[in-house]
């Protein structure tokens, strides 16, 4: 598709047209820091209120101990799948849109991977001694970590998962630090210098580069569906009602896809503008976005009519129970939420002019991120509410200290995120440097 | 640390003129040791190189290997250090299949990590002291890099004969 963009620049423009305004960010970009580092101080004093005075000031109560911190934390390791689909996946592909939004998609990852990683020290309350619970550490017992539970292959994903995205982003950015490098002067040069390694793009270096860049993507590949799969084993693999299903691993997967790829959209259409990257990032490469999250919708549409189909069809009454429950019981709004934010209102991407208006596009992925952050609170909470003992069912509501915690994640996560906008080249340079015409001489015309 | 050797330095605007120079300069004994630079990764020069298939690919796989044993290693080592028998279920070889997650996470990590060592090893890198010969090569132009010729030698003659924009000399250093 990225064939028919009609490019009018050169690769002459991309350093000029990229790093020209990284500095000069538009002014709602010192808005957006502002509201983000209003979030997070509201995240960070919740947190400070629940170290000190205990985990009462979220909503958990029996039976439901796991309820909307463990949501956030499945949100988040989700968004940040979308970015190394489209940095790993699309570049094995060849899909040459990608070049144009992948920087930002893997910023996107690694942030949304550190804030998902910080949910299970706030879920645990007492952090400074979460060491010695799921990592293998000798501890004063002689009793290592139980190797065969789900939640410490958790903890063997997710720490793979960051530190594999982390190095190709930064793998990524090497080539472009070092164009900052020879365009800016004094300290700022010494700096860029150091973080770019003294990369001087000899056909050597790129000879190596590229093939570790390849080996990394074909890592990456099988890391980042083996890594919301293991996130769905920490429910799969129990017997509740409702999670103990083998349909999990790809229904994960695919919902991470469908919500990265709405928080891809979500983050680049106001982050090009205020950067002014209309001319690089354009409607088609945004459009491309789009298709990849109705094709997720679609497939999240079918996970969840085929988990009620068995849910129904297998016989067992607890199963079918929670399903029942889930769409006409208490929980019945956050189901709804979530069909409608997911399945059917992705649906009018099926027209290519509603996918090309950006004002509706944007607010369709919004309520996909919605309705995707209402899916694992439905899954978590509806089925640890009411297992199989009617005597121990409870309810469970949000508290404040739920909602102050959620609120300063979006926080942390756009802070780190404006930070990266304002000091690195938001677009690949060097990648989308590929996918414009080569500069070739006159003989060749 | 020993001088860098001076030289000429020819600059390219085209994609198809650097790669036709540099596939002449490779055939010529007098420019051993030349480099070529390119602001970004054209499978045309990488097609002109020649180099074979990067070596970086050996060390991907002694990494993907050795987190594999690692993973399965670790996850047996404990359970025979103390095990663990939880619902009935015995410990060590009995629970390889719980394993394979560990095993694999591991194979993944440590490939990774072995493939960006090879990167920069391969591409001598960290060397932030590296001399930067022109700062175009970074944004839109290519560069051939001749150590031990002069303007007027043999070596910037067919340099400029394959559409060189620019030569120059590079003072030892």
């Amino acid at each position: 598709m990225s064939e028919a963009v009609k490019w009018n620049r050169t690769i002459s423009d991309v350093n000029d047209g990229i790093l020209a305004n990284l500095g000069k960010p538009h002014p709602t970009y010192y808005l957006a820091w502002a509201g983000a580092i209003i979030f997070l101080l509201i995240g960070a004093i919740t947190w400070g209120l629940e170290i000190t005075y205990g985990m009462g000031i979220t909503g958990k109560t029996s039976p439901v101990y796991w309820g909307v911190l463990i949501t956030d934390f499945v949100f988040w390791v989700g968004i940040g799948h979308a970015g190394t689909l489209i940095s790993a996946i699309l570049f094995l592909f060849r899909a040459k849109w990608r070049n144009t939004v992948n920087r930002s998609a893997e910023a996107m990852t690694v942030f949304a991977v550190i804030t998902a990683g910080l949910f299970p020290l706030i879920h645990v309350g007492r952090l400074w001694v979460a060491m010695y619970w799921i990592p293998p550490l000798p501890n004063t017992n002689n009793v290592w970590s139980n190797l065969r539970s789900p939640l410490a292959w958790d903890l063997f994903a997710i720490s793979t998962y960051l530190t594999i995205s982390l190095l190709f982003w930064y793998m990524g950015l090497v080539p472009d630090l070092a164009s900052i490098r020879d365009r800016v002067k004094g300290v700022r040069r010494f700096i860029y210098g150091i973080m770019c390694f003294g990369w001087r793009g000899t056909a050597k270096q790129w000879h190596h580069y590229e093939a570790g860049y390849g080996f990394l993507a074909a890592l990456a590949t099988p890391l980042v569906l083996s890594v919301h799969s293991i996130v769905s084993w920490d429910f799969a693999m129990s017997i509740q009602p409702g999670w103990h299903t083998t349909i999990f691993p790809p229904y994960f997967v695919a919902g991470a896809i469908l919500s990265g790829c709405a928080m891809v959209y979500t983050l680049l259409v106001p982050v090009r503008k205020m950067f002014r990257m209309e001319e690089f990032i354009r409607p088609e490469h945004l459009e491309a976005c789009i298709k990849l999250t109705l094709l997720t919708s679609t497939i999240v549409f079918y996970a969840y009519g085929i988990e009620f189909f068995v849910a129904w069809y297998s016989g067992n009454v607890y199963e079918w129970g929670i399903f029942e429950k889930r769409a006409i019981g208490p929980y019945a709004f956050y189901f709804w939420v979530m069909v409608f934010c997911n399945c059917i209102f992705p649906m009018i991407w099926w027209s290519k002019r509603m996918r090309n208006n950006i004002a509706v596009s944007m607010f369709v992925a919004i309520l996909v991120n919605v309705g995707m952050w209402f899916e694992r609170y439905n899954i978590i909470v509806s089925s640890l509410a009411e297992d199989f003992l009617p005597g121990s069912w409870g309810h469970f509501q949000p508290s404040l200290g739920d909602i102050c915690l959620s609120i300063g994640s979006f926080g942390w996560f756009m802070f780190w995120f404006l930070i990266f906008c304002r000091f690195f080249p938001i677009v690949s340079m060097s990648e989308l440097k590929l996918i414009m015409p080569k500069p070739l001489s006159k003989k060749h015309h | 640390m020993s001088k860098r050797p001076g030289g000429i330095l020819a600059v390219y605007q085209y994609l198809d003129n650097v790669v036709d120079a540099m596939k002449a300069v490779q055939l010529r004994s007098d420019c051993a040791g030349h480099e070529v630079f390119s602001p970004t990764s054209y499978h045309e020069i990488e097609e002109a190189l020649d180099a074979g298939p990067s070596p970086v690919r050996w060390f991907t796989l002694s990494g993907a290997l050795t987190g594999t044993v690692t993973g399965f290693g670790l996850a047996l080592w404990l359970d025979y250090d103390w095990p663990l028998v939880v619902g009935g279920k015995l410990a060590g070889l009995y629970s390889i299949p719980a394993y394979v997650v560990i095993g694999f996470e591991l194979t993944i990590l440590f490939g990774g990590l072995m493939t960006i060592l090879g990167m920069l090893v391969m591409g001598r890198l960290p060397n932030p002291k590296q001399r930067i010969l022109d700062p175009r090569f970074t944004d839109d132009r290519f560069g051939i890099f001749v150590p031990n010729a002069s303007l007027d030698s043999e070596q910037a003659r067919v340099l400029r004969e394959f559409g060189a924009e620019e030569i120059r000399i590079i003072e030892s250093k």
